[in-house]
């Protein structure tokens, strides 16, 4: 439990051009406390540090020292490296919902420390996929899902509606569905010079496409006891979409070395149709300066498998404190101040989806009254999807491995290599070794 | 005792324990992990000792040998091209009689690189939609891009490339010392017998440099087997294991699946490997400085 000194008050947050809904706030006075934290770097996260970390400081008397800043990737061997040489020689670290099973017990339980009057300000079915065994390990920071964007000219060109209708015989509009994406995609592909979408080809990121389209289709991966189940019709059906459209060439050739930075910057470049992306790259794409599009960006929800589910994939950023910190009470200020209500309005601005319901309404509010129809659509379509198509994928330590076992499987089926029966019946054998020796069966 | 205290092994000491603890402690450490289930992110399996189990499921496992050959061949092939293209430069340089020394120092700006830069900059040179190589053939009438780093044949190619052009230096630099080496009177005694050019490297420069040739072929084949860094930025092993390398396979394994374990025992058995290349440069190299020494 917090000790006394810890200042807790309930106060109204006032900042930037809007006032927020009362908020809990956890300060205290830390003068000679110093917090070592490691931070997940990269130009999209490091603003948020930029902010808070000076004005935490100010407001406590602590101080922050930053121990490593890099991707998460990195970040996450080198935890797992800390783990194993005992030397958690640090107080708060980044996390994410994806990745937090793994680290058995080293964060502590913040259901023990942080106030039920702050944990209230936070979307509670948020804070359920931050825990762990019963235990809620992290604080989240913001949240993912993807949404398809989509260059709004290429709906509007009266030839191409006119010739998509004749071949397809449906009206060109935004996708609904996964097997229009696909006829679209190979409808307005003209490669080398221009593709009808992309996806993302390798590691976590191909595995975790594949695992939203399989549960659009109306599969899973596991059963109730973790045996794997994805070598079914739905998991061939995603398998399959995936093929085609490689097969059909309305994807660039490279895409199977590509990761979220590549897709990302595919779709500024002006040469994709159509892109499934997260909320973060809104601002990017929308910005003459860095993107071709701008100005010319429509936005739907992800589209409905053949299950009639919408892909969902979805997790959350968050903060850990570990348990071996000795400024627990630092730390847990220091954790609220990182996902606050100015934190969260500070990430929003940059396009960010919040995990405080408050930060939805305000950021909704900020972008009508400044007249930002984009941005507002962005978020409008975003919290539709967080709210009723999101979904995690299983929270269980041995998710990374999995992924490291399947997509290679996945890479062979689109390459050719492989039949997709094959390919997911190898992937299956696999994921049954690493479960059984998880001992889930 | 004091025999002890006077002898050698007191002015050794220090060697020994920092040898003991920086080399060997490690290496007993994870030759033992190799024997446990040892998982990064739960510290307690390298207390279980599981036997041979790790090493049995090696040999069944496809994966690792495809790799392991892979490996095998990207170690022969790149180490034979760099000694080619080396012993090439080399050879230029070595004619060359003014501007040699700004020469060297330029050859040698590859090896300058980190490999990691080398990896991003050569993924980038092959890039199939902005890469420099698609865009130069684009030229040339080559509208289809070409997915250098997809296909099968030319990935490998690709990260051969990226490799041989950071390291042919290291080829060019060794053989270099070893042509200045190289005494005078031989090769003129030849011309005057009227041998050729070819005729005169073959029978004199060749097995002069042999010996060059097999020290560099050891440091490199260590390097290459070592292949890491290159390998991971350009494509990660992929896609569809069609680049992986022991090392891209051991370094997944280990820090991304914290399967240390498993990860020690692959580099055991790889380690053969390396012990390979090197016991067949040092026996070609006694050959090679055996036969100098009777001709």
């Amino acid at each position: 439990m917090l000790r006394l000194f810890l200042s807790l008050v309930l106060a109204v947050s006032f900042f930037g051009s809007f006032s927020a809904k009362a908020e809990t706030e956890l300060w205290g006075d830390f003068s000679g406390v110093t917090l070592r934290v490691k931070l997940i770097g990269g130009g999209q996260y490091e603003g948020l540090y930029n902010e808070v970390i000076p004005w935490w400081e100010e407001n406590t008397g602590g101080k922050i020292e930053i121990v490593t800043q890099k991707n998460h990737f990195e970040l996450d061997k080198e935890i797992k490296k800390d783990i194993a040489s005992g030397n958690l020689d640090f107080c708060v670290a980044s996390n994410h919902t994806s990745f937090a099973s793994q680290y058995g017990n080293i964060y502590t339980d913040l259901n023990n420390i942080m106030p039920a009057s702050v944990l209230a300000d936070y979307t509670p079915l948020i804070l359920e996929h931050s825990t762990v065994d019963g235990r809620l390990v992290q604080m989240p920071r913001h949240s993912d899902v993807s949404n398809l964007y989509y260059q709004k000219s290429l709906y509007e060109d009266a030839d191409n509606k006119a010739n998509f209708k004749a071949k397809y015989g449906y009206d060109l509009t935004p996708p609904e569905t996964w097997d229009q994406v696909k006829d679209q995609a190979i409808f307005f592909s003209n490669p080398p010079d221009f593709y009808g979408t992309q996806y993302v080809g390798k590691e976590e990121a191909i595995a975790g496409r594949f695992y939203e389209l399989v549960i659009a289709n109306g599969g899973a991966l596991f059963d109730e006891d973790y045996r794997p189940i994805f070598n079914s019709p739905a998991g061939v059906e995603a398998l399959q979409w995936f093929i085609d459209l490689y097969n059909a060439k309305a994807v660039p050739d490279g895409v199977l070395n590509y990761l979220w930075d590549d897709t990302g910057l595919g779709f500024a470049s002006g040469t994709i149709a159509m892109n499934l992306d997260w909320a973060g790259w809104a601002g990017f794409f929308n910005d003459p300066e860095n993107s071709k599009v701008a100005g010319d960006i429509g936005l739907v929800r992800a589209p409905m498998g053949s299950g009639g589910l919408r892909t969902g994939w979805s997790g959350s950023h968050s903060f850990s404190m570990t348990e071996s910190c000795p400024d627990k009470e630092a730390a847990a200020s220091f954790l609220w101040a990182l996902t606050s209500n100015k934190a969260q309005m500070i990430e929003a601005r940059g396009g960010l989806s919040p995990t405080r319901p408050a930060i939805w309404d305000a950021i909704i509010a900020e972008k009508k009254a400044e007249g930002d129809e984009f941005m507002l659509m962005v978020f409008e379509t975003f919290k539709m999807s967080l709210a009723e198509d999101a979904f995690t994928p299983p929270l269980i330590p041995e998710w990374i491995e999995f992924t490291n076992a399947l997509y290679p499987e996945l890479q062979a089926a689109i390459l050719g290599d492989k039949s997709p029966e094959d390919a997911l019946a190898t992937a299956s054998k696999k994921a049954t070794e690493i479960m059984e020796d998880a001992g889930y069966f | 005792m004091r025999k002890f205290l006077n002898g050698p092994w007191v002015l050794l000491m220090p060697t020994l324990i920092i040898l003991t603890c920086v080399v060997l402690l490690p290496l007993l450490l994870s030759l033992w992990t190799s024997f446990t289930p040892f998982k990064l992110t739960k510290p307690d399996t390298l207390y279980r000792f599981v036997g041979f189990r790790n090493y049995e499921r090696l040999i069944g496992d496809l994966d690792f040998w495809i790799a392991f050959g892979r490996t095998v061949l990207f170690l022969a092939i790149a180490l034979n091209l760099e000694l080619v293209f080396g012993l090439g430069i080399a050879l230029l340089i070595n004619k060359i009689t003014y501007g040699q020394r700004t020469l060297r120092t330029l050859m040698m700006f590859p090896m300058m690189f980190s490999p990691i830069l080398v990896g991003f900059q050569w993924k980038y040179i092959f890039n199939d939609n902005i890469g420099l190589m698609n865009n130069f053939l684009r030229e040339f009438g080559v509208i289809q891009p070409i997915p250098w780093l997809v296909d099968g044949i030319l990935a490998n190619v690709s990260i051969m490339a990226a490799e041989i052009w950071s390291s042919t230096s290291v080829f060019a630099i060794l053989l270099l010392a070893g042509l200045l080496g190289i005494p005078k009177d031989p090769i003129e005694a030849a011309k005057v017998d009227g041998c050729n050019s070819w005729q005169v490297f073959k029978n004199i420069t060749l097995p002069f440099l042999m010996p060059f040739v097999f020290i560099a072929m050891t440091i490199r084949s260590l390097d290459v087997a070592r292949a890491y860094d290159i390998v991971q930025m350009m494509t990660g092993g992929g896609p569809a294991k069609r680049t992986e390398l022991l090392w891209t396979l051991i370094s997944r394994t280990g820090y991304v699946d914290a399967k240390m374990g498993m990860a020690n025992a692959m580099s055991y058995i790889s380690i053969f490997l390396s012990i390979a290349f090197t016991f067949f440069f040092f026996y070609k190299l006694i050959e090679a400085r055996q036969r100098l020494s009777y001709e």
